[in-house]
């Protein structure tokens, strides 16, 4: 009780009525340390996440509100000190944005035909490496190389890969009997060359990430299935996968926060037409369109309002997770 | 842990996949050994011409790219060190410790994970321009400071590979903070804090947005604003861009295949508990 | 050891940022002058820096240059606005002048009363393009660099096979003076050659072309947009669409690297092709396409591309900075500019002299270029230019133009498309 009171009260007070209390010798440096030591216990959280929050309030928050201000204005990037208020009116025409849906909707289907496959395909990938391997070293730096490439480097390869007349996989898939695929202008066909670019930078990594979470699953639970006779694929299904069942929801996170800010690649995966995404927008995602308002048509005031639409769209969809799986929970 | 002897499909399938991963970069430096003309002819070229060396060069003087590599290893060092380090210090703090305003301002990090970041770049080169560091380092490397996954990312990792009761036994014992930050948060932290200085690394070295507005090519650029200048002239020159996208992942791919086991290794000792 | 000694360079630079450091700061007594380009240039290709090193021994010149103009143009703005990054010299795309001259000229230099100027030696349209309106100050801020005339390149091979004329003058004189014409000669092509090989690359190009031959386009002189009723504009886009409706397109997309693979292995008989293309040509369709092809008059002058020079006033060595644009931009130069790189000159006076009268080319079957497009340039009308062309002109081409190229859609639907995009696009 004093001890609280000690810390609570005047610094400057304190040891002189800790030593009036009487103590031994040792009395009053004890105090001073447990106050440093509670002073400690309570500043010290502040302290370790201070750095972080210094650095996100002049480069983090600072761009956050000035976006948020800006996203209620008509302002435009070729005069940005110059605003007119316009309310929420960047906010309710999005309603009636054809543009901003559409690319809403080919961020959800390019997000699901990016991260779905590009999961499974690690999941299986890591099952293979788990095996004892010869030269597994060699296969494990190997299918991490494509992360190191930058998305400008792979796209532009892509875009030759992809292309309709003479691109290697029309060469590939009319060799094999089937007709060559207009990789830019399909709808579906565009946006699964796009996922592909996202599936061949990112599966690797996740494998190795799934591979080390394989290996910290305990054997006997291996042993004990193999015993109620199931097969190494049903292993696999009951054993493995619910194993991952923490890692998985990891790499959910975040790719699903990567395949929402998708940019870099339908930019360049089109060619020599800038933001558009294809001449129907096909693969225009949300990232892409906020791009064309604010660095193609300048319009930085409709810019704000879509990214801070998308940041309000995640947020929703977070809010929702965590909703299902508090009441998945409690049941 | 149990190691089944893999079959002779496994290496198959595996081969299949390695080649698909490696495919895109081989053609890189096959289109980085041809000439430009060549590059439009179909079929493509298929195997390497004689042209690298001379690729090589043009893309090396032009894009200034000593430079280029000395500040993008300036760069993504400073921000891979300060983001570790900080991300460390408050991954520990939310996954640890209890403080007032813990859930908002974890809340907070995880919001700003959500920021599209194509939108900060006007708000934040108004800032810069202001501080006059227009083409200087530091206004790539502070900004890129704020990295709230890899704090979420720490926290992640520490609430279940940090044992609390270690982090109680040396509060029992009267350690301060700092200490057991020092002799228990670290140790423990340490493979994560691999895993995300690998991630940060590699995301800071091929980072293109910001710096394109925030550097030049002449004062200080780093190696992806270098590249921007390849290909001028009249007729943009692939394969010269291509000698310039390779040299460009070169000293990542060299730094992955020396260190690549314990990059490796360390993504999956970072990923079990993570 | 280079590399340290490269940053040492780089820092030694930085008490330049000091306004009056002058030319005693930056180290031997120079002035260092930076110049800001986007891909289509070559000022640096043909040597003129290294020319006006040599003149002035207390000037070096340094170009920074970015690939791609849709990068290039809003980096612009970002570093006019907060006055800082900038180059000494930064080039402008003819799509953005408007935009420029209108938003930024206060913060630009009057280039037009630098000595050495001569207003009289450029095309005048040009130099109005460079000019702010009266109510921004009416400065010239922008100095004419090149400009983009128009020919027809074609496939003297194809076109014989197809059994159409095959010389110059002949085929220019297929089409001479309507677009129409061309569109019947490419009829008449496709009735002989059969399908494998289109008569023209893409619809955009076409429409481009055709566009770059009327004096109105998206804007009217009060400033208005009027590219929704502007019949030279619609009509444009309907003729260059009956060129895919018809089959005669090989439904490539200009600058990807299926059009330049299109080059390589000739996938169409003709492109309009401004000057500055035919180097593109040279390159991409090799040393195979060599005396296959060579370069007609088009139907109609007309022109497309073509960029300024600004210097912005923020820059460390503005007074410097302007004298070396003027130079850059003089007749002379101009004249060699297109001499090493094709880049046609928008100094009229320019084209007296013998490096640009009497070019030719020799990829091009000899083709007096010269005389070619010097013909084509002074038929040009004079376009009314506005702030939002860059946006406008790319929705036509990549929005409207492609679906009906590529995805098959009818005219109409193009066009309402491109119309959507475009409304959306300056709706602020």
């Amino acid at each position: 009780m004093t001890d609280e009171t000690a810390v609570l009260s005047p610094s400057a007070a304190a040891p002189e009525r800790a030593a009036a209390e009487g103590g031994g010798r040792g009395r009053p440096g004890q105090v001073w340390r447990s106050r440093r030591y509670r002073w400690d216990l309570r500043w010290s959280p502040y302290a370790f996440v201070a750095p972080f929050f210094l650095f996100f309030a002049a480069f983090g928050l600072f761009p956050l509100l000035y976006t948020g201000w800006a996203a209620l204005h008509q302002v435009e990037l070729t005069d940005p000190d110059s605003m007119t208020w316009v309310g929420l009116r960047n906010f309710t025409r999005l309603w009636d944005d054809e543009f901003f849906w559409n690319a809403l909707r080919n961020t959800v289907t390019i997000g699901l035909l990016s991260t779905v496959p590009q999961l499974a395909i690690a999941l299986g990938v890591a099952h293979l490496l788990n095996y004892r391997l010869r030269g597994s070293a060699f296969f494990r730096v190997a299918v991490l190389t494509p992360y190191a490439t930058s998305v400008a480097a792979a796209t532009l390869v892509f875009v030759l890969l992809f292309g309709r007349d003479y691109g290697m996989i029309n060469w590939v898939l009319s060799a094999v009997g089937f007709g060559a695929v207009d990789w830019q202008n399909g709808t579906f066909a565009s946006q699964l060359a796009v996922s592909t670019i996202v599936i061949w930078r990112w599966t690797g990594y996740n494998a190795l990430i799934y591979l080390a979470a394989m290996q910290a699953v305990p054997g006997e639970l291996y042993e004990s299935a193999a015993l109620d006779g199931a097969s190494r694929w049903q292993q696999f299904l009951h054993v493995t996968v619910p194993s991952l069942r923490p890692t998985i929801l990891f790499t959910c996170v975040v790719s699903t926060i990567g395949a929402t800010q998708l940019f870099g690649e339908p930019l360049l995966f089109n060619g020599g037409a800038g933001a558009t995404g294809g001449s129907d927008h096909q693969f225009q995602t949300l990232g892409l369109y906020l791009y064309e308002q604010g660095w193609v048509n300048l319009h930085l005031g409709r810019a704000s309002a879509i990214a801070w639409a998308m940041f309000l769209i995640l947020l929703l969809i977070a809010g929702a997770a965590r909703l299902l799986r508090g009441r998945g929970n409690s049941r | 842990m149990r190691s089944l002897r893999a079959g002779q499909l496994t290496y198959v399938v595996l081969g299949l996949f390695t080649a698909g991963s490696l495919f895109p970069l081989v053609w890189t430096a096959i289109a980085a050994s041809r000439t430009n003309t060549r590059l439009a002819q179909t079929p493509p070229p298929f195997w390497f011409g004689g042209n690298l060396g001379r690729n090589l060069q043009i893309a090396w003087t032009d894009a200034n790219m000593g430079t280029a590599l000395l500040n993008t290893v300036i760069v993504a060092g400073t921000v891979t060190v300060g983001t570790v380090l900080f991300s460390t210090l408050a991954g520990f703090a939310f996954a640890k410790l209890r403080f007032r305003g813990r859930r908002m301002l974890m809340a907070m990090v995880v919001g700003t994970m959500l920021i599209p970041p194509q939108l900060s770049v006007v708000p934040l080169y108004m800032l810069i321009a202001k501080l006059s560091w227009t083409d200087r380092l530091q206004a790539v490397v502070l900004p890129s400071l704020v990295c709230a996954f890899g704090v979420f990312f720490m926290r992640q990792y520490l609430v279940h590979a940090l044992p609390t009761e270690l982090v109680e036994a040396a509060r029992t014992d009267g350690a301060s903070s700092l200490r057991v930050m020092w002799h228990v948060v670290f140790p423990a932290a340490r493979p994560a804090m691999a895993v995300l200085g690998m991630l940060t690394f590699v995301m800071s070295w091929n980072d293109f947005f910001w710096p394109i507005v925030a550097l030049t090519q002449n004062g200080s650029p780093t190696v992806q604003v270098a590249l921007t200048g390849l290909g001028r002239g009249y007729i943009p020159d692939q394969s010269v861009i291509m000698a310039g996208a390779l040299l460009g992942t070169l000293p990542l791919l060299v730094v992955f295949i020396v260190f690549g086991r314990q990059i490796v290794g360390g993504i999956m000792q970072g990923a079990v508990k993570g | 050891m280079g590399a340290a000694a490269l940053l040492l360079g780089g820092c030694a630079q930085d008490p330049e940022t000091d306004p009056k450091a002058g030319p005693s700061a930056g180290g031997k007594g120079q002035t260092t002058l930076t110049v800001g380009v986007f891909g289509a240039f070559g000022l640096q290709e043909a040597g003129l820096y290294d020319e006006y090193m040599a003149q002035n021994p207390g000037i070096r010149i340094e170009q920074t240059s970015i690939e791609r103009n849709e990068n290039y143009y809003p980096q612009l703005l970002t570093h006019l606005g907060t006055g800082s990054g900038l180059a000494d010299i930064q080039a402008v795309e003819v799509n953005n002048i408007a935009e420029i001259t209108a938003t930024q000229a206060d913060k630009l230099v009057d280039l037009g009363k630098v000595s050495g100027v001569d207003k009289a030696a450029y095309l005048p349209w040009k130099w109005a393009q460079g000019t702010a309106p009266a109510a921004k100050g009416g400065a010239t801020v922008g100095l004419g660099t090149d400009i983009g005339p128009q020919g027809i390149c074609y496939r003297k091979d194809l076109f014989e096979a197809a059994g159409l004329p095959s010389d110059r003058e002949a085929v220019g004189a297929l089409w001479a003076g309507d677009w129409g014409k061309y569109l019947e000669t490419g009829k008449a092509y496709k009735a002989k050659a059969g399908d494998g090989k289109a008569f023209v690359d893409s619809a955009s190009g076409v429409m481009a072309a055709v566009t770059g031959s009327s004096a109105q386009r998206f804007y009217d002189e009060q400033g208005k947009v009027v590219y929704k009723t502007n019949p030279a504009v619609r009509g444009a886009f309907d003729l260059a669409a009956s060129f895919a409706t018809e089959g005669l397109s090989a439904k490539l997309q200009q600058f990807t690297p299926g059009w330049d693979q299109g080059f390589a292995n000739g996938a169409f008989a003709t492109v309009s092709c401004p000057a500055w293309m035919l180097g593109y040509i040279q390159d991409k369709a090799g040393p195979a396409g060599k005396d296959k092809w060579d370069v007609a008059q088009a139907p109609k002058p007309s022109n497309w591309g073509g960029s300024f020079l600004v210097v912005p006033k923020a820059g460390k060595n503005a007074e410097a900075a302007a004298k070396l644009a003027a130079w850059l931009t003089a007749p002379e130069q101009q004249a060699k500019l297109f001499e090493k790189r094709g880049s046609f000159p928008s100094a009229s006076a320019a084209y007296k002299l013998p490096a640009v009268s009497g070019a030719k080319h020799e990829y091009f079957g000899g083709a007096p270029i010269g005389e070619i497009f010097s013909k084509a340039a002074q038929g040009v009308p004079v376009t009314v230019v506005g702030p939002k062309d860059l946006v406008i002109a790319q929705n036509l081409a990549d929005i409207g133009m492609l679906q009906v190229d590529q995805k098959g859609r009818s005219p109409q639907e193009g066009w309402e498309a491109a119309v959507k995009a475009i409304d959306n696009a300056l709706d602020q």
